[in-house]
């Protein structure tokens, strides 16, 4: 059986076009494009909450797309256990949906931070199995909204049931903080209890061709796939 | 009409007469207002018409030259390259974040109005004097401006400049850069073909926002001008620009447009004069259809500068199918008139008719000016003392400016990567994109050297134009074609004037010498405030290819112990004008020396050297050399704990160089490379290696990552 993925598309949505190339590239299964106005999915093994401004991040980033038509699919397509990947955009409406855990609120800069990042692997999951521990993978973020947040509890139950997929680490040679952003304990990505729905800030679709600066975002895709 | 009316819409008398002759009668105040906007400097270039029709505009691979939204070039299987700068400085300066928000969705507009999809941007962006309060705040809006913008929609920013000087600080300058990628057999043109056509209106509503904005930026300020002056900018919505590029380029696919222009500056009377004239046809256009945000006069209907809309001509048959592809994207839609062959424009308001002009009158009628100008003195040449610089005092003195350092600061509020073909991001010789499914890869840079061209407006634009054209061929980059965005201060001053004729000249000049011909640009004058002018400032902005992205070179050091080799000419101390200003040594523009003549024959000659090379694969990484010399072109090759060692004169280390450049050649094509430079006869010096952790200037050794350190962080110690 061939792998088969989606991305939806939300007005304002402007990492789809590149999500379908990564998926296109990685997978060789087919890939669908699906419009926020549409009622149904198709059957597939990954969905893709792609990067952007949804409906211009009016109200808050990722609010309003959290009530589209097509949310309660990816809802259902999750529920059934099939995985779910929001990169940015797509991880602001994760937590607004509540499939995720806490928020994504401003840099601590109050700056646009457009750069290569560096994450690690924090626990063992799907999304990540191929990758080694201490592996430094390098991957451009590009947000304004990207500090990690939650309260205490969720802060521990986080660390505790090991839902923390990826943090911000240091890169060889680099001059700035780890912490790019303020994330609660540089947390760069996490998953939900049952580990098939990762949101992640960094993202893994600009950095997996021959001319990118990094090909690291090539394992996601690799390790769903494995 | 009373005197003091029609100065305030910026015609003088004389012009007002020669409208009044013509008509035979007196105008309607919509009428005046359509003048106001058409016969400005910005939408009709009075004074710089005469001397840009001297600038070569085209050769075999132009397909669109200026007169368009944009310019295009073919770089072959029928892809094309849209292209043009465009200014946004007054706005910039009266509220820089919708100032500047706003020029990179006009520029993004004049793309997509084309059928092109837009790949990249770049800006151009200049200050005043960073002690000042005012500089913080605008560099800080200006920025946020451009990123706010071009993030929301998605269009990744890849490079361009930013420069600090004094002569700024009460005339900010904004220029923005978009490049779209179109397939040749699916260009639009903004003429329309077909008499009846429907007139339709696609985007935001209009609201008051930037009524008078072009008349404005063809305006002197005075410094109480500021707070009286903001209403006139535009408010931009790149949620919304999103929306309607994607709009528009599904309508265009679907083949449903037969025209388009967008509303930028002077809105709706602009759009649809150009319309008429470029078909040569009529224009009946019902003000009453028009999506409106707020009750408006057909007088403000007609000459706001609300952003995002577009007009289009359509055929009768197609409106129910453009109407369902809007609705999709949530974009207003309104039939508001149709195409005729009266050649006449005419707006009509609650049936009554409130102008009716013949297109002639507003767009071949519309005045030119041969001003008045002078041509400046002849330099004496001097002799500058430079013995009481130390090395370590010249390398404070370029750590210390804002104008030598690594602009992260400014590039990393912008995404460089968005669209996942960015190649090569801000901060290296050029910006590189490739175009999705090729293996072509576009590069381009923005470049000015205002201190230059002070000096010697003619030779200093060859050495703008020679820069940009280094900046292209340090990444193999074939240069191909220009765009131009002229801002200058008052042309009504003879020396200002001056200026423009002489680098309008040498722009000419080097256009034709490297047969890039220039396919687009804008003209931004009247940058002064009372009797302060800015530096002439005629940036450009360059446009290559190179068909094979994997034969692109690197300007970062790659690996240790690869020879650097140093090619072109040292100006010397005495010819260095941002060497004498930087280190101190001259405090006056009448004091430098005469600008050498450029070496253009050994530019040239130099570039075919390294793409050759490249292309043979025996360059590692390559890095031209500019303001700060040899030193600074080092400094931005090095790379992670990749510095260097060297020995070289002084003087030839921190100077600027005619054809310069530093190569990084592997050791086992040393030879290979050294013997084709002897045979080619240029000039080099072999000047030392890459060295892990080292940065050595003629045995004098300076802390690796302290240097790293200033370089990197100084400029947001500087400005926080």
């Amino acid at each position: 059986m061939s792998f088969k993925s989606a991305v939806i598309t939300f007005p304002g949505s402007n990492c789809d076009r590149d999500a379908l190339s990564y998926l296109r590239d990685l997978t060789y299964g087919e890939v669908f494009n699906i419009w926020h106005e549409e009622i149904s999915l198709p059957k597939v093994d990954l969905v893709i909450l792609p990067g952007g401004f949804s409906f211009g991040d009016y109200l808050r980033s990722g609010a309003m797309a959290s009530k589209s038509n097509i949310i309660n699919e990816v809802i259902n397509h999750a529920n059934g256990g099939r995985y779910l990947l929001g990169i940015c955009n797509g991880f602001q409406i994760l937590t607004e949906t509540g499939l995720l855990k806490g928020a994504l609120i401003q840099n601590k800069s109050i700056k646009f931070l457009g750069k290569d990042c560096y994450i690690k692997k924090k626990f063992n999951n799907k999304f990540n199995c191929n990758i080694q521990n201490n592996e430094v993978l390098q991957i451009p973020v590009a947000h304004n909204e990207g500090n990690f947040y939650c309260d205490q509890d969720t802060l521990n139950y986080l660390q505790d049931e090991e839902l923390i997929a990826f943090e911000y680490c240091n890169g060889e040679y680099s001059l700035d903080d780890a912490n790019i952003n303020g994330s609660l304990h540089n947390i760069a990505g996490i998953t939900n209890e049952n580990r098939n729905i990762l949101g992640m800030m960094p993202h893994p679709e600009r950095a997996y061709q021959d001319f990118h600066a990094s090909k690291d975002g090539k394992k996601i895709i690799e390790s769903i796939l494995s | 009409m009373n005197d003091e009316l029609i100065l305030q819409h910026g015609l003088t008398l004389d012009e007002f007469q020669v409208i009044k002759d013509y008509l035979q009668r007196d105008l309607t105040i919509e009428e005046l207002g359509i003048f106001s906007a058409m016969w400005n400097e910005h939408c009709c270039y009075k004074t710089s018409k005469k001397w840009l029709k001297k600038l070569p505009t085209n050769n075999e691979i132009v397909i669109q030259g200026p007169g368009e939204n944009a310019g295009i070039i073919d770089v072959k299987d029928n892809d094309g390259i849209a292209f043009k700068i465009e200014s946004h400085n007054h706005p910039s300066y009266i509220e820089p974040f919708n100032g500047s928000a706003t020029g990179v969705g006009g520029i993004l507009r004049d793309i997509f109005t084309m059928g092109a999809r837009p790949i990249a941007t770049l800006d151009s962006i200049r200050f005043g004097n960073i002690s000042s309060d005012k500089t913080n705040y605008l560099l800080n809006g200006v920025v946020q401006g451009i990123g706010h913008y071009g993030n929301c929609i998605g269009i990744p920013n890849i490079g361009g400049e930013c420069e600090f000087d004094q002569s700024y600080d009460y005339n900010n300058l904004v220029n923005a850069m978009a490049i779209g990628h179109v397939k040749n057999d699916s260009i639009f043109y903004s003429k329309p073909k077909t008499i009846g056509g429907l007139i339709v209106y696609i985007g935001s509503k209009t609201g008051k926002d930037g009524i008078h904005g072009a008349s404005m930026a063809s305006d002197v300020f005075s410094e109480d001008d500021e707070d009286e002056k903001r209403p006139s900018v535009q408010v931009g919505d790149p949620f919304m620009e999103k929306l309607l590029m994607e709009g528009c380029l599904e309508l265009m696919s679907s083949g449903l447009i037969e025209s388009m222009q967008d509303m930028g500056a002077a809105g709706i009377t602009s759009s649809s004069v150009e319309m008429a004239s470029k078909g040569n046809v009529g224009v009946n256009i019902n003000l009453d259809k028009v999506p409106l945000r707020q009750p408006l006069t057909p007088y403000e209907i007609l000459l706001s500068e609300s952003q995002e809309r577009m007009l289009a001509v359509i055929n009768k048959d197609d409106n129910e199918k453009i109407k369902k592809i809007l609705k999709k994207w949530q974009i207003d839609y309104e039939v508001i008139g149709e195409v005729t062959n009266t050649k006449r424009v005419v707006f009509t308001s609650k049936e009554k008719i409130v102008v009716d002009l013949p297109v002639d009158i507003i767009v071949d009628d519309a005045p030119e000016y041969d001003r008045e100008f002078s041509l400046p003195k002849k330099r004496k040449n001097r002799n500058f003392n430079k013995t009481s610089l130390s090395v370590d005092k010249m390398i404070s003195n370029y750590m210390n400016n804002l104008n030598y350092l690594d602009k992260s600061w400014v590039y990393s509020q912008y995404d460089s990567t968005v669209m996942g073909e960015t190649i090569k991001e801000p901060g290296q010789s050029s910006g590189v994109v490739k175009i999705q499914n090729t293996d072509k890869a576009i590069g381009a840079t923005t470049d000015c050297n205002p201190l230059y061209i002070r000096i010697n407006p003619e030779r200093g634009m060859i050495y703008t134009v020679l820069e940009a054209y280094r900046n292209l061929i340090a990444s193999n980059i074939k240069p191909m074609a220009i765009t131009n965005n002229l801002n200058f201060a008052s042309p009504l001053d003879p020396n200002i004037m001056g200026e423009i004729v002489l680098s309008i000249s040498g722009l000419s000049h080097i256009a034709k010498k490297l047969d890039t011909p220039i396919v687009s640009g804008n003209v931004s004058l009247y940058n002064q405030t009372n009797d302060r002018p800015i530096n002439p400032t005629p940036v450009i902005g360059m446009v290559g290819c190179n068909l094979n992205w994997k034969k692109l070179i690197q300007n970062k050091f790659i690996s240790e112990d690869d020879e650097l080799i140093l090619l072109g000419n040292s100006l010397g101390v005495n010819f260095s004008p941002y060497y004498l200003q930087d280190q101190k040594i001259v405090s006056s523009t009448c004091e430098y020396n005469e600008l050498l003549p450029p070496d253009i024959d050994l530019e040239i000659k130099t570039a075919k050297f390294i793409q050759e090379t490249a292309n043979k694969d025996l360059i590692q990484s390559s890095n031209d050399i500019s303001r700060g010399g040899v030193f600074m072109s080092l400094m931005k090759m090095t790379y992670k704990n990749l510095g260097f060692s060297i020995m070289l004169d002084d003087d030839d280390i921190f100077c600027e160089y005619s054809a310069g450049y530093i190569l990084a050649v592997h050791q086992k094509n040393k030879d290979e490379i050294i013997n084709l430079l002897n045979k080619e006869q240029i000039n080099f010096l072999s000047i030392g290696q890459v060295k892990r952790d080292t940065f050595e200037i003629n045995s004098k050794k300076l802390n690796y990552s302290d240097m790293i350190e200033k370089y990197y962080k100084n400029f947001a110690n500087i400005i926080n």
